[in-house]
C-alpha cells in the first residue's frame, strides 16, 4: 500500500510531518553523516541571534525522569553568519529550512526578517519561547501585548511564512496561540521547553551553573498533548506539536490532537537516526489501520463530553 | 531508552551511516571498590576506535553516557572501558552482566594525535588512567617510546598497574600517600621525570593528560616550561555525543578571542595551548 507521509503546515508543503526541532539538530551538518536527511519535512535551525552568542556557562545538561534540563542560552554564530555559512547547506538537504530566530527586543526580531525574507527559506519560527536568556524571547513570548508587537512587525517586513514557537511556562496557552493567530502569524508550534531546576543537595548547589534550564523529552508530551489538543479547540491556524516524542506513535497522537505536522527533539540527542526510524515505523502504522494519507487525522481526537 | 537496532535493511531507509549499534557485554571485571573493567563485543568500534576516542553508552537511565576507549582488540573485536561510579548512571553500568545487550554510540570525538611522535608522555589521574592506556597500548603496536606517569589516591586506590608495565612503557606510579613510586599527584610526578630526562627530545615528544582539571591544568604548564607538546583530553556533561546540541561546551582560545567549543566532536582532546582553563 502507498502511503502519502506529506502534509501541509503553516504555509509550508513537506514530504513529511516530522520536522527537527530548533537546537537538537544544529544545522543539519553532523546529521547529514548518518541519514539522507531529505526523507525529513525539515530542519528548524538552531536559535539565532542578532549577534553571535556564546552561551550560558557549562554545567548546561541534567538528567531527569524521562527527560533532561538543558540551559544552553542560544549559543550561535549570528544571523550573518548564518547565511552565509550554514543557510547554503541546509538549502541542499532536501528538506524545508525553517529559520528559528530569537530576539531581546522588537527590533531584533524585525531586523533578522528582514534579512531572511529575500532568502530562499520556507518559513520564518519566531522563538518567543526560550527561558535560558534574561531579557527578550520567553518574556516577550509570555505576555499576549508583546507578543502580538513582534509578530505584527515582523508580518510587516515579510511574506515568508511565519511560525510562533510559544512557550508552555505560562497561565494560558490558548491566550497566547489566539494573540498570535490574530497578530498575522501562520502557525503556531507548541512546545518550547518547560523552566526546572536540578539540585545536588550534596553541594546545596543547582546542578546548571544557569541555575534553572528548560525541560525536555518524554516528560512533557502529556503537556504538550494537552495545549496542541486546548489549542486546536480555540484557534483555525495550523498547529506545529513538539514535546517528548520518541517514536511513531507520539507522532500520531500529536497529528490525532490537533497537530500538522511535529517536531523531534530531545530523541535526536539519544538516537541520531531517530527519525528514520519513525519514518519507517509510521508506514508500517498506518499501513496496518488502512490509512494512506497521514494528513486527514489532524484534529480527529473526539473528546469526551 | 529508544533503541535503534542494529538493522540491515538500514540502507533501504537512507541511512548512511548509525553510529548507534548493540553490542553484548562479554565480561565485568571489578578493579577495585569503585572501579570496573567493562569489556563488550564490538567489533565495528574496536576497528575504528583511536586513542582518546570515547562512546555513548545507554545507562539504564534517559541520557547516555560517556567513557573513553581503555583498550580493544581488533582480532577478537572487543572494546575495553574503564568505569568508575560516580552517580547512578555508572551504577547501573558497573552492575552489567555478561550476555546483556547495549545500545552503545561510537567511537566518538577527536582523540590524541600522535602522528609525528616518537615518544609520548601520558600523565594520568583519576579515570584519566583508563583511556591513557590505550594511548600506550597504540605507541607499542606504532613503535613509539611510551612513559606512562598515573597518579592515585593510595595504593588501594591504584588500578591498571599490572596493565600499564605490561604494556612494555617505562611506568611511574605517583600516589597522595606515599605508598608507590613516587609521593605526591601526578604532576609533580611528571616534574620529577620531566627533570631526569635528556633534554634533547623537546621535538618529538608529546605530553598527553587525561584527568581532573586541575591537574591537567598543572601538567599543562609544565609542558609549557619544560617547552614540550602537549594534549589534554576535557570531560563535560554530555548529551548527543555528535555536535548537535551545545551542552558539552568547553572554553578554548581562538584567533579572534574565545569561543565555547564542543567537547565532544572539536575534543575531547585539545591542544593545552588553545584550553582557557
Ligand atoms: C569524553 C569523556 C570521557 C570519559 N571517560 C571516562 C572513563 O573512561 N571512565 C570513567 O569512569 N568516567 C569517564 N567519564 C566521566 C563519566 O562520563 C561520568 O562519570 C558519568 O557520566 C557520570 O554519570 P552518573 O550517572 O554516574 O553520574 P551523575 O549522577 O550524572 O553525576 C554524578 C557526578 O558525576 C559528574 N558528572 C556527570 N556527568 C559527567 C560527565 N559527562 N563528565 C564528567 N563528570 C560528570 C557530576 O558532576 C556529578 O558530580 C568521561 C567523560 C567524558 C566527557
Ligand atoms: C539542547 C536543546 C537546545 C534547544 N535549543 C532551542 C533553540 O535554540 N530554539 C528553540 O526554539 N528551541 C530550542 N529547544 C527546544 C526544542 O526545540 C523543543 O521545543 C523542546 O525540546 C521540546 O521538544 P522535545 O521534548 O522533543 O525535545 C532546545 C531543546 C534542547 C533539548
Ligand atoms: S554533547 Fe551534544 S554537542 Fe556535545
Amino acid at each position: 500500500m502507498k502511503i502519502d507521509l506529506s502534509v501541509e503546515a503553516g504555509g509550508v508543503r513537506m514530504a513529511s510531518p516530522l520536522l527537527m526541532a530548533s537546537g537538537t539538530f544544529g544545522f543539519g551538518r553532523e546529521m547529514d553523516a548518518f541519514y539522507d536527511l531529505s526523507i525529513l519535512g525539515g530542519i528548524c535551525s538552531k536559535g539565532l541571534t542578532v549577534a553571535p552568542r556564546l552561551g550560558n556557562d557549562p554545567p548546561r545538561a541534567a538528567e531527569t525522569a524521562s527527560g533532561m534540563l538543558n540551559s544552553v542560552g542560544l549559543q550561535n554564530p549570528g544571523i550573518d553568519a548564518f547565511l552565509e555559512h550554514e543557510l547554503p547547506f541546509m538549502r541542499q538537504t532536501g528538506c524545508k529550512t525553517i529559520v528559528n530566530i530569537a530576539g531581546y527586543s522588537v527590533e531584533d526580531y524585525v531586523a533578522m526578517a528582514e534579512k531572511l525574507t529575500d532568502e530562499a527559506i520556507d518559513a520564518i519560527e519566531l522563538n518567543l519561547s526560550c527561558p535560558n536568556v534574561r531579557t527578550g524571547c520567553m518574556l516577550i513570548g509570555s505576555d499576549p501585548l508583546q507578543l502580538t508587537e513582534v509578530i505584527q512587525a515582523v508580518r510587516a517586513v515579510t511574506d515568508k511564512p511565519i511560525w510562533a514557537k510559544l512557550t508552555p511556562n505560562v497561565t494560558s496557552i490558548s491566550q497566547m496561540a489566539v494573540a498570535a493567530a490574530d497578530a498575522g502569524a501562520d502557525a503556531v508550534v507548541l512546545i518550547n521547553t518547560l523552566m526546572g531546576m536540578a539540585v545536588d543537595w550534596k553541594t546545596r548547589r543547582p546542578i546548571l551553573k544557569n541555575n534553572t534550564g528548560g525541560l525536555s523529552g518524554p516528560a512533557i508530551k502529556p503537556v504538550a498533548l494537552r495545549m496542541v489538543s486546548e489549542v486546536y479547540q480555540q484557534v483555525d491556524i495550523p498547529i506545529i506539536g513538539v514535546g517528548g516524542i520518541l517514536c511513531a506513535e507520539d507522532v500520531l497522537d500529536f497529528m490525532v490532537a490537533g497537530a500538522s505536522a511535529v517536531q523531534i527533539g530531545t530523541a535526536n540527542l539519544i538516537s541520531p537516526c531517530a527519525a528514520v526510524k519513525i519514518t519507517h515505523d509510521l508506514r508500517q502504522l498506518l499501513g496496518k489501520e488502512n490509512l494512506t494519507r497521514i494528513s486527514t487525522l489532524t484534529g480527529t481526537l473526539q473528546l469526551w463530553s | 531508552m529508544d533503541k535503534i537496532p542494529a538493522d540491515p535493511a538500514g540502507q533501504r531507509h537512507g541511512i548512511k551511516y548509525d553510529p548507534v549499534t548493540t553490542c553484548e557485554v562479554a565480561a565485568l571485571v571489578r578493579l577495585n571498590s569503585d572501579t570496573s573493567q567493562l569489556t563488550l563485543k564490538a567489533p565495528r568500534i574496536a576497528a575504528a576506535a583511536e586513542p582518546g576516542q570515547f562512546v555513548n553508552l545507554e545507562a539504564g537511565h534517559f541520557l547516555r553516557r560517556p567513557i573513553g576507549v581503555m583498550a580493544v582488540d581488533r582480532q577478537q573485536g572487543l572494546v575495553q572501558l574503564g568505569i568508575r561510579v560516580q552517580g547512578r548512571g555508572t551504577e547501573w553500568l558497573s552492575r552489567l552482566r555478561p550476555g546483556t545487550v547495549l545500545s552503545v554510540m561510537g567511537p566518538l570525538g577527536k582523540g590524541f594525535q600522535l602522528e609525528g611522535y616518537r615518544r609520548v608522555i601520558t600523565v594520568g589521574g583519576g579515570t584519566g588512567v583508563f583511556p591513557l592506556y590505550y594511548v600506550q597500548q597504540m605507541c607499542r603496536e606504532q613503535g613509539i617510546d611510551g612513559i606512562a606517569v598515573c597518579g592515585y589516591r593510595s595504593k588501594a586506590d591504584s588500578v591498571l598497574t599490572d596493565h600499564y608495565r605490561a604494556a612494555g612503557c617505562q611506568v611511574l606510579f605517583a600516589s597522595d600517600e606515599g605508598d608507590l613510586d613516587v609521593e605526591g599527584h601526578a604532576a609533580a610526578a611528571l616534574e620529577q621525570l620531566l627533570q631526569s630526562l635528556e633534554m634533547d627530545r623537546q621535538e618529538d615528544t608529546l605530553i598527553a593528560a587525561c584527568g581532573p582539571n586541575i591537574m591537567m591544568q598543572a601538567v599543562a604548564k609544565i609542558a609549557d616550561v619544560y617547552q614540550y607538546d602537549c594534549q589534554v583530553s576535557l570531560e563535560e556533561r554530555m548529551a548527543c555525543g555528535v555536535g548537535v546540541c551545545l551542552v558539552c561546551v568547553c572554553k578554548t582560545k581562538t584567533k579572534t578571542g574565545e569561543a565555547n567549543s564542543r567537547c565532544c566532536v572539536d575534543g575531547p582532546v585539545f591542544p593545552a595551548k588553545e584550553v582557557v582553563w
